[in-house]
């Protein structure tokens, strides 16, 4: 299966067995979506189960909302993470701060799905990757899996969780990979980050887009590269960075977000808090630029290999 | 037949009217309050109990309601206990939104009243969400949603309306229109008249005088029945904000108060007139009620107000459904002595 393939299987196993559970947004049902993310799904669960709504963000977020208060399980997609800020008002003072402001009363058990990231000629806004102004709010669960295994498994997690989760799908990723994954039902738990390539020298930490090409880059490295794939950015496992960091004392941060106040600053500071003393080099990051997402030169946005690699030269080599 | 059907009228139009006058006292209780320093902030909701209480009276047990900051009457009339209420306001151990909310903002589960958020309107997308759950799940029972004429210049406003009658959804919309919201009157909030505006959603919108309690039960009640076979429907219901808008507000800056309590104008005088011309209360009785719903509030006030503020270490509660070690670390540095 592919990514796009993976995250279908997920829904359709969630819905087949638990009938709560609701998509809806622009373009899901008939056209299973843009990126066909929730193909046939509409024709084996009927028209109540998979939405087509009209179009407005703002109006796809607020009743999914309205829905999950009220025992629905629902999967709202925005179909570009790009066109979510007319929602964010929802996001942020609704979806988040129910159960706090209701003293648990209220809980608001939803998936929003949106496709994030560049490398597919999108332009503007067809390419960005808002993680950060997610992560930032309290109540929230951002999820972004990296592979079409992960992505069955956290979004079958995030379906099953009782809190809300922002999960970012890598657009770039949907067809990039294609894996052998089981087709029933499996997990992958949130809040736990995943070594994917364990090694002593360094630890470059990633999620999302970016998985790849920091495994190919850490895979031609000279030096032993470990690398860590987040899966959840918030809330983010501390231990399982803090334990590689003491390991190899060398840390690398990559993420395809501009760089200021971005989810490797975070990383940054909760390393340098706790661990300082253990460190041989200054942290460094790999990310995109704080400009913008370029149409025609988003080759040169996206980090790269040659540029993975030469922060971990970098480290490698500080004195 | 004729005697138990007017027993029950009589009783609901009693219900009703002791609900916007304890709604009064309680605006009056915590203006007082908060000037003295005992109550941090407060909206009050005067000149809107008769809109509230008519719309209550229309309601049944399985309706849900989104509303918003004002709501107090239409609380009273659904059963949340009056000590529940001063318990929000206050902020105490005792809220059920344990004390993070600023005043105003009631949550009610045990009655179906949704949580108020501050920003304006925007429960009126979750009341969508809301009815559509009760539609795919074959329960009885609409959702009605308030806001005041503010909010229907809002974007949530817009796509509400428009998702609730695309989807065909038993909701009522509630615009409580007192006129003004802060500072600025309706007529530079909306060139249009707001029930007019349901036209735009293919959607029935209809006009109640929200002075006259017992003509907006009236109006509200067609209302619920009509969205209870899944037509939204838009009700705008007139009154007038004889408040400030808030206690931080100082209205004389922008507006003459154009009624005065204890007027002609004023809703509760216009529901005393009802009472007595339906023949549901005499003079006496009136005096009785206002007398008894008057002394209730004071010595209800003055216990809750005994009532501590919540643990410091709850306020790390609730935010996820099993708390981060983030936060976990934070309730320890800041607790710590």
């Amino acid at each position: 299966m592919n990514m796009v393939q993976a995250l279908n299987s997920a829904m359709d196993l969630k819905m087949s067995e638990d009938d709560s559970v609701i998509i809806l947004g622009e373009d899901v049902g008939k056209d299973g979506g843009v990126f066909r993310v929730t193909d046939g799904l509409q024709a084996k669960y009927g028209t109540q189960r998979v939405i087509d709504t009209p179009l407005s963000e703002l109006g796809i977020v607020g009743m999914a909302i309205g829905m999950a208060v009220n025992g629905l399980k629902p999967i709202p997609e925005i179909q570009f993470q790009d066109f979510i800020y007319t929602a964010m008002d929802q996001i942020i003072n609704q979806m988040a701060k129910i159960r706090y402001r209701s003293g648990g009363d209220y809980t608001v058990p939803l998936v929003l799905r949106t496709p994030v990231g560049g490398g597919i000629k999108g332009g503007l806004y067809h390419s960005q990757s808002g993680e950060a102004y997610f992560a930032h709010t309290a109540g929230l669960t951002v999820v972004s899996p990296s592979n079409p295994y992960d992505a069955k498994g956290l979004l079958i997690s995030a379906i099953e969780s009782p809190d809300p989760v922002i999960f970012l799908e890598p657009k770039r990723l949907y067809r990039a990979q294609k894996a052998e994954i089981p087709e029933d039902k499996y997990t992958v738990p949130l809040r736990k980050a995943n070594i994917i390539k364990q090694g002593s020298d360094v630890t470059v930490i990633t999620y999302g887009s970016m998985v790849p090409t920091v495994m190919s880059a850490a895979s031609k490295s000279k030096y032993d590269v470990e690398v860590i794939d987040l899966r959840t950015i918030v809330p983010m496992d501390r231990d399982t960075i803090l334990n590689s960091v003491k390991k190899t004392g060398r840390v690398v941060i990559v993420h395809e977000a501009p760089r200021t106040l971005g989810v490797g600053a975070e990383i940054s500071a909760m390393i340098s808090e706790r661990a300082i003393e253990y460190l041989y080099a200054p942290i460094l990051r790999v990310t995109g630029p704080d400009t913008p997402f370029p149409y025609r030169l988003e080759d040169y946005y996206l980090p790269n290999e040659a540029r993975i690699s030469a922060a971990i030269e970098k480290v490698m080599t500080f004195r | 037949m004729t005697e138990v059907l007017d027993q029950d009228e009589k009783n609901l139009m009693v219900r009703g009217f002791t609900s916007m006058v304890l709604g009064r006292y309680f605006d009056k209780k915590i203006i007082t309050a908060q000037r003295q320093g005992l109550v941090g902030f407060y909206t009050p909701m005067m000149g809107q109990e008769a809109t509230q209480a008519g719309a209550a009276m229309a309601l049944s047990r399985n309706d849900s309601v989104y509303g918003y900051y004002r709501d107090v009457t239409m609380l009273i009339y659904l059963g949340h206990p009056i000590e529940k209420i001063f318990d929000q306001i206050m902020g105490n151990a005792e809220d059920s939104s344990k004390g993070r909310q600023m005043p105003s903002h009631y949550s009610a589960k045990e009655i179906n009243f949704m949580s108020v958020p501050s920003p304006v309107a925007t429960n009126l997308p979750l009341a969508v969400g809301a009815a559509y759950a009760k539609k795919y799940r074959k329960e009885d029972g609409i959702v009605i949603t308030t806001f005041g004429d503010g909010g229907t210049s809002t974007p949530d406003f817009h796509a509400a309306m428009n998702f609730a009658a695309v989807f065909d959804l038993p909701v009522v919309f509630l615009c409580e229109n007192n006129g003004w919201a802060i500072s600025l009157p309706v007529e530079r909030q909306t060139k249009a008249e707001i029930y007019k505006k349901a036209e735009a959603y293919g959607m029935k919108g209809v006009y109640v005088d929200g002075n006259d309690f017992i003509k907006t039960y009236r109006t509200v009640k067609d209302a619920v029945e009509y969205a209870r076979s899944g037509n939204p429907i838009l009700v705008e219901a007139r009154s007038y904000r004889m408040g400030p808008h808030s206690t931080s507000d100082d209205p004389s800056k922008y507006r003459k108060n154009e009624v005065q309590e204890n007027s002609d104008q004023d809703p509760l005088i216009i529901a005393e007139k009802l009472m007595i011309s339906g023949g549901y209360l005499n003079q006496a009785e009136i005096e009785k009620i206002k007398e008894e719903s008057k002394k209730m509030i004071d010595e209800k006030f003055e216990e809750r107000l005994k009532i501590p503020a919540p643990a410091p270490e709850t306020m790390f509660d609730d935010v996820y459904s099993e708390m981060t070690w983030a936060i976990e670390e934070e309730r320890g540095d800041i607790l710590r002595r």
